[in-house]
């Protein structure tokens, strides 16, 4: 019979705690810098070597390039099918110039799969969106390359 | 038409019941056929491959990293101890060297996951059996373990965190103090565990003496685990095998007397105490610094041969078979799902059972379908 | 005190009884409403969490907009079921669970509350046609989570009835009657609730009506991670709106018959008789809350076992003491 009492009163105990609960489309999480969302790319750095593409689990990413006047690789077309990414994150470790890397964007919820086809601009956007909201991150990272 | 025979008998008639796939308490998508003469169960047929992703045939055209993530949808629960079977198979089969500090990660991570696993369970029993609170309680202090992995790797379920030769990243700084804080906060919160749940009559009254089985059975079946330990056996692989560096830390191996459904709930418990004493070990010795991935060759080939090992998963021996040719791919790779074994025995202990004892039943083998389906 | 048996029948007077039932109903409504936003705030808080807070300032017009979604949704009657007691089935659960309300007295000036001579009965002969609901429902819905559902809640309800009925008996001999205002006021008159010299008996009531309302640890018969949702498991839009009416229309009932018979009903110091009555219903109302956050389910054998074996002979043990008291005094 105590063991049952004894549960009431854990209960009560937690009624006035602190609730765990996030307001989430008000409030965001916080995401830490080593978060992995949807891919931001940027593409002056890429030399379209293809790596990110072959070692893709999933294929997802589809990219072609061109020589440019120099006779060096630009990238033309970068696409990820983010339908069938799995955010595995090997794409980002092979890039030799981290041109590909993961933002913290999370909200993907579409009504159609052909918004989840995701371009260049699409993914250079992000890019852009993600050193807007953190600015002290490339600082740093500035900071660290001087 | 009469409902009395020649016999004067009550004439009856078998039922047959559809559990799931879509049923609250079914862990996922497991689908059972049970046969019911009145309370009584008759027979039971699990209906399994709803979640069917094909991950033993995907593996054999995909690179031994690329495996990775897919290990991660296995059991969905514990992706850090899947990451790590993989990797241990092919370091093994590879003869390489990790490097000190990764090996202290990997413990950290994988008990840390083992935690998170076993709260897990202990949140979906109690509300497979009608109680509400203590699931959300766990999900609160498992989120914290999940906040931890977040920092470490970027993600909160799936992690790929481990690579073949170490660890992706090292941790953050300020991470292992964080791991610190988390052991001595869950270590406070047993006490309520135990009081709201293991000391509960009802709760009692639903789980001892229920869905025993002895030590022969679960050996016969194949059964590894909390489900093997339950019925007094100890057997655990980090201390029967050691791998990684078990065998520098001091932890005891949880055994249970009558192998029913609340002994297994109560080794879940036990365990992850014996869990924190190996990460507050770890935090204690791990290296101030090095590297955290070894010297790998820059494509992974594995020599030609078969080689398995096994670990101890949070729901028994898990373990990677890989059969090579010496390419950079496996001809055939096959996974030892512990919770595909779990799941055999579940229509011998359901026999006979009363129709209100298969939620109870069913939960403590836990099974993840994940896992199940591969 | 407004007294309706003395009263001849003529035109203003059922016009007046109308009135009455139609204020009874609101009330009751009102009280449903938030007795449910009350469950949900109560169970968050308790679970860490917040509860309902978006619908309206804190949350307070969810259940509002829920039972308005309920109401707008498609009336959905399976292609097998037995049509006639399909429909019929939420009715008849529904319609007992608010007749009860006439012999709870509210307030001190018992305002359109009947003064039924048998009130005690008649509260325990109404609920019982309840369960008739719910079996029905649960046969005619010719699904076998709802067929078992439903058998569950009959057995269930009728043997809890008995130790129920027991229960009372003891609060009946103090008083000397079966009148819910006598009984109050023999409590008023006595200076004690009848709780303490009832403890037995007020024990036994709470397991008691807790299954009888098919709350947790009863709550079997929708026991959603076995059945999942047991009798009603067919039902959508109004007619399951129905169902969750009933089901807490059967709590506030079941807490005013707990005030009254043991925690004295509207008598108190100071405070009007109406708020007392309050207070009184919103404590049974939060424990029962407080156990559906704490306790898991009872299985269904160990459920009945409990019954006959440890609440009957208690309320049984209780119903002598009471007799050999008051025999003696
Ligand atoms: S995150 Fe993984 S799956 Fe997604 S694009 Fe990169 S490599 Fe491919
Ligand atoms: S994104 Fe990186 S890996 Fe991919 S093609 Fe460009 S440079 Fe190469």
């Amino acid at each position: 019979m105590i063991g049952f009492l004894k549960g009431l009163s854990v209960t009560l105990r937690q009624l006035p705690k602190k609730k765990v609960t996030l307001q989430y489309p008000d409030v965001k999480p916080e995401w830490p810098e080593r978060f992995r969302g949807v891919h931001r790319f940027i593409p002056e750095l890429c030399i379209a070597c293809n790596q990110c593409a072959r070692i893709c689990p999933t294929s997802c990413i589809s990219l072609s390039g061109e020589r440019d006047e120099n006779k060096k690789m630009k990238i033309h077309t970068f696409d990820i099918n983010f339908d069938i990414c799995i955010l595995c994150d090997l794409c980002t470790e092979v890039c030799p110039t981290e041109a590909v890397l993961m933002s913290d964007t999370f909200e993907m919820a579409k009504y159609s799969r052909d918004d989840l086809y995701l371009d260049m601009h699409w993914l250079h956007d992000n890019q852009l969106k993600y050193e807007q909201a953190h600015p002290d991150r490339f600082e740093r990272a500035r900071g660290e390359a001087d | 038409m009469s409902l009395i025979d020649e016999k004067d008998q009550v004439r009856t008639e078998e039922m047959l019941l559809n559990l799931g796939p879509q049923h609250p308490s079914t862990h996922g998508v497991l689908r059972l056929l049970v046969k019911i003469n009145g309370e009584t169960i008759t027979d039971v047929e699990p209906v399994i491959g709803y979640l069917h992703r094909g991950t033993e045939k995907l593996a054999e055209d995909l690179q031994y990293t690329q495996i990775i993530p897919y290990t991660d949808r296995l059991d969905y629960l514990a992706a850090m101890l899947n990451n790590y079977a993989l990797c241990h198979t092919i370091e093994q089969a590879m003869d390489l060297e990790v490097p000190e500090r990764a090996e202290y990660l990997r413990v950290i991570v994988m008990e840390m996951q083992r935690v998170a696993s076993h709260l897990m369970f202990i949140g979906a029993y109690l509300l497979d059996l009608g109680a509400m609170s203590p699931f959300l309680y766990v999900f609160a202090d498992r989120e914290q373990i999940v906040q931890l992995f977040n920092e470490i790797c970027g993600a909160r379920l799936t992690y790929n965190y481990m690579r073949v030769g170490g660890v992706k990243w090292d941790a953050p700084p300020g991470w292992l103090e964080k791991v610190a804080d988390f052991v001595q906060y869950l270590k406070q919160k047993f006490h309520m565990y135990d009081e709201l749940i293991t000391g509960n009559e009802i709760f009692l009254a639903r789980t001892r003496g229920i869905g025993r089985f002895d030590t022969e059975t679960a050996l016969a079946y194949g059964l590894s685990g909390i489900n093997l330990r339950s019925t007094g056996y100890p057997w655990d692989l980090r201390r029967k095998k050691p791998y990684s560096i078990y065998d520098r830390f001091d932890f005891d191996i949880p055994v249970g007397q009558n192998g029913d459904c609340f002994d297994r709930y109560y080794l879940h418990l036990l365990e992850i105490k014996e869990s924190l004493r190996i990460v507050e070990q770890a935090l204690k010795s791990i290296p101030s610094s090095g590297p955290v991935l070894g010297k790998v060759p820059k494509m992974i080939r594995v020599p030609a041969g078969e080689y398995y090992s096994g670990i101890e998963g949070a729901r028994g021996e898990l373990g990677f078979y890989i059969v090579s040719e010496g390419k950079d791919k496996p001809y055939r790779l096959k996974i030892r799902k512990p919770s595909f074994i779990n799941l055999q025995l579940l229509p011998e202990l359901l026999r006979g059972q009363s129709i209100a004892n298969v939620i109870a039943i069913l939960g403590a083998v836990d099974i993840v379908l994940g896992e199940v389906d591969a | 005190m407004w007294d309706w048996r003395s009263q001849p029948l003529t035109v203003p007077s059922v016009i007046a009884m109308l009135i009455g039932a139609v204020v009874i109903l609101l009330l009751a409504l009102g009280v449903v409403t938030y007795t449910i936003y009350v469950q949900r705030r109560i169970l968050g808080w308790m679970q860490l969490r917040i509860g309902p807070n978006r619908v309206g300032p804190l949350g307070l017009f969810q259940t509002i907009a829920d039972v308005l979604k309920l109401l707008i949704k498609e009336d959905v009657v399976p292609a097998k079921a037995d049509r006639a007691l399909f429909m019929l089935a939420p009715i008849i659960a529904f319609v007992p669970s608010f007749t009860v309300m006439a012999v709870i007295p509210f307030s001190a000036h018992n305002v359109f509350t009947a003064n039924l001579g048998i009130g005690v009965l008649f509260y325990l002969a109404l609920s019982a046609i309840t369960i008739h609901g719910v079996m029905l429902a649960g046969w005619a819905s010719n699904n076998k989570y709802a067929l078992i559902g439903g058998m569950r809640s009959a057995a269930q309800m009728l043997s809890y009835e008995i130790p129920l009925g027991l229960s009372l008996v003891g609060v009946v001999l103090m008083a000397g009657s079966l009148n819910l205002n006598d009984i109050v006021l023999a409590q008023q008159h006595a200076g004690l609730w009848n709780v303490i010299p009832q403890i037995l008996g007020f024990i036994v009531f709470l397991i008691a009506s807790t299954a009888e309302l098919n709350r947790t640890p009863f709550d079997l018969p929708e026991a959603e991670s076995e059945l999942v949702a047991g009798y009603h498991v067919e039902y959508t839009g109004f007619r399951f709106a129905f169902f969750m009416l009933t089901e807490y229309m059967y709590l506030f009932a079941m807490a005013g018959l707990c005030a009254t018979l043991f925690l004295g009903g509207w008598s108190g110091p100071l405070l009007p008789g109406w708020l007392w009555f309050a207070i009184k219903v919103f404590l049974y109302i939060f424990f029962q809350f407080w156990l559906q956050a704490t306790l898991p389910r009872f299985r269904v054998d160990q459920l009945m076992t409990f019954s006959w074996k440890v609440l009957l002979p208690l309320a049984l043990v209780n119903l002598v003491l009471t007799g050999v008291v008051k025999a003696i005094w």
